[in-house]
């Protein structure tokens, strides 16, 4: 079980990094694409925890930081996913007497995608990347949030059932 | 899977050794904050051995790995967008692509013959003409792209489907049959990532056509792709309607000579010192690049050298 959730979680997460460099990046709005990586991230955090959200996150990231066209230091994407996946548990935990509700779940995106673009941004500029350009961030993180939202719409309740189905026997006998 | 690791055995020894912690904090608080300073650990040990790139990094054989398994992946998926992409004219796909490869080849000829006539060459000395008419046919790999890096990334890079098996090389010119893309800044066996002239991190040495004065065209990093263009010589001044097109590096990499750039739009004069900026509008627009060519192979003979030109 514990494999199969582990597997089914790796699996998410190449399509997702796969989907958004070659085939969300064509119905990018001004240049922004859906964050999928960061989504996938986020609904595996609300369905098991800060824990997997930061290793998912981490994993997530790392795909991006080195996956193809990607030429900045990797490392980046990762810290800023597996913070964003963390944070996303914690707020699962918080409200753990019930599901969260869809209001939460486009609040928590809204807030991963505010937390990952800005750890991002701000690692970049530490690093003395010459691309990253603060005057942008604003727009390009409004942008963000709201197609990152729309996208949740869709991927986050799917990939929760998915991981629901899956939930160890130990887990589910304490729901009913 | 996290959740098993804690013996009872060994947090009952925790809990005796540390008692105060062990009340203050839940067992399950301390291993997740754990979890999240050993996954932080890691991304700063990531960033700090990427981050000395001169050195070689330690990543790169990574990102071959990624590039191995994605760029398939990659692949596979911009194929199944593309009748998703225009599904009204589905069967004319194959035949637009063919007819935008031929029409590459054909651009690339006529750019060698729009150059022999236009005022680039009409103003040069007699030696730069004949180096433009024995302009070569380079040798072009025709690669699609495959993989296009998001805003959020502010980078303007993009994925090719062509990499080191096609010939492709770092530091090698791209073009499309517009104009310049970009060059090759990472190659793998059968993917390559594309630094677009958009890029801030892009530098690209251009020439006025109409004037022949040199100047440096860099990126602005906005999503247009729009360029701004500073002349070596501060006396020059670019005009609106201006076109400009690559003078070339030494060995033709990373840009060969001749390659349209793009068109000045408005010129600024700058704040406190001599000259000015121009600001270019490319003929490439960056978010609707599709089927690129790649400079693989030298002219048929190199346009510098055998001419006993000078000031050159």
């Amino acid at each position: 079980m514990i494999a199969l959730r582990i597997g089914l979680a790796a699996l998410f997460l190449m399509v997702a990094v796969t989907v958004q460099t070659s085939v969300l990046s064509n119905i990018a709005v001004a240049g922004v694409t859906c964050d999928l990586t960061l989504i996938v991230v986020i609904a595996l955090a609300l369905s098991r925890g800060p824990e997997w959200g930061a290793i998912a996150g981490f994993v997530g990231g790392l795909l991006l930081d080195i996956v193809p066209p990607a030429d900045h230091t990797a490392g980046r994407w990762a810290l800023s996913l597996a913070i964003a996946g963390y944070v996303a548990g914690l707020i699962r935990r918080e409200t753990s007497s019930g599901p969260v509700g869809p209001l939460g779940v486009a609040l928590t995106v809204v807030l991963g995608t505010a937390i990952s673009f800005f750890i991002y941004s701000a690692t970049g500029s530490l690093l003395h990347d010459p691309s990253v350009d603060w005057g942008e961030f604003g727009v390009r993180l409004g942008i963000a949030a709201g197609y990152d939202v729309v996208g949740a719409i869709v991927v986050i309740p799917l990939v929760m059932w998915i991981m629901g189905r899956v939930q160890p026997a130990r887990e589910r006998r304490v729901v009913p | 899977m996290l959740k098993d690791l804690g013996t009872p055995a060994r947090s009952a020894i925790r809990s005796a050794g540390a008692p105060l912690r062990a009340t203050g904090m839940p067992r399950q608080v301390r291993r997740r904050r754990s979890v999240l300073a050993l996954v932080i650990l890691a991304c700063f040990t990531l960033i700090v051995l990427d981050a000395r790139r001169s050195a070689g990094s330690p990543v790169e054989p990574l990102r071959e790995a990624a590039a191995g398994v994605f760029g398939p992946l990659e692949s596979t998926a911009s194929s199944a967008r593309q009748p998703v992409d225009d599904l009204r004219d589905r069967f004319a796909e194959m035949d637009r692509l063919k007819a935008e490869n031929e029409k590459l080849k054909q651009d690339n000829e006529n750019l060698t013959r729009e150059l022999n006539t236009s005022d680039y060459a009409r103003n040069r000395a007699q030696e730069l003409d004949k180096l433009l008419k024995v302009a070569p046919a380079y040798t072009m790999t025709p690669a699609r792209v495959i993989g296009i890096g998001g805003a959020q990334t502010f980078s303007h890079t993009v994925t090719i489907d062509a990499g080191t098996a096609d010939g492709v090389r770092t530091d090698m010119t791209v073009m499309n049959g517009t104009g310049l893309v970009g060059r090759v800044v990472r190659t793998t066996t059968g993917t390559a990532t594309v630094l677009l002239i958009g890029d801030r991190n892009s530098t690209v040495g251009g020439r006025l056509n109409s004037s022949m004065a040199l100047g440096f065209v860099s990126g602005r990093g906005d999503v247009a792709g729009t360029l701004d263009y500073k002349l070596v010589d501060p006396k020059a001044r670019p005009k609106v309607g201006d076109r400009i097109v690559t003078w070339g590096s030494s060995g033709n990499a990373p840009y060969v000579p001749g390659v349209p750039i793009g068109v000045v739009t408005s010129v600024t004069p700058n704040e406190g010192s001599l000259g000015s900026t121009a600001t270019i509008k490319p003929y490439v627009d960056p978010t609707r690049i599709d089927t690129v060519g790649v400079v693989t192979g030298p002219p048929a003979r190199p346009p510098r050298g055998h001419l006993p030109g000078k000031g050159n």
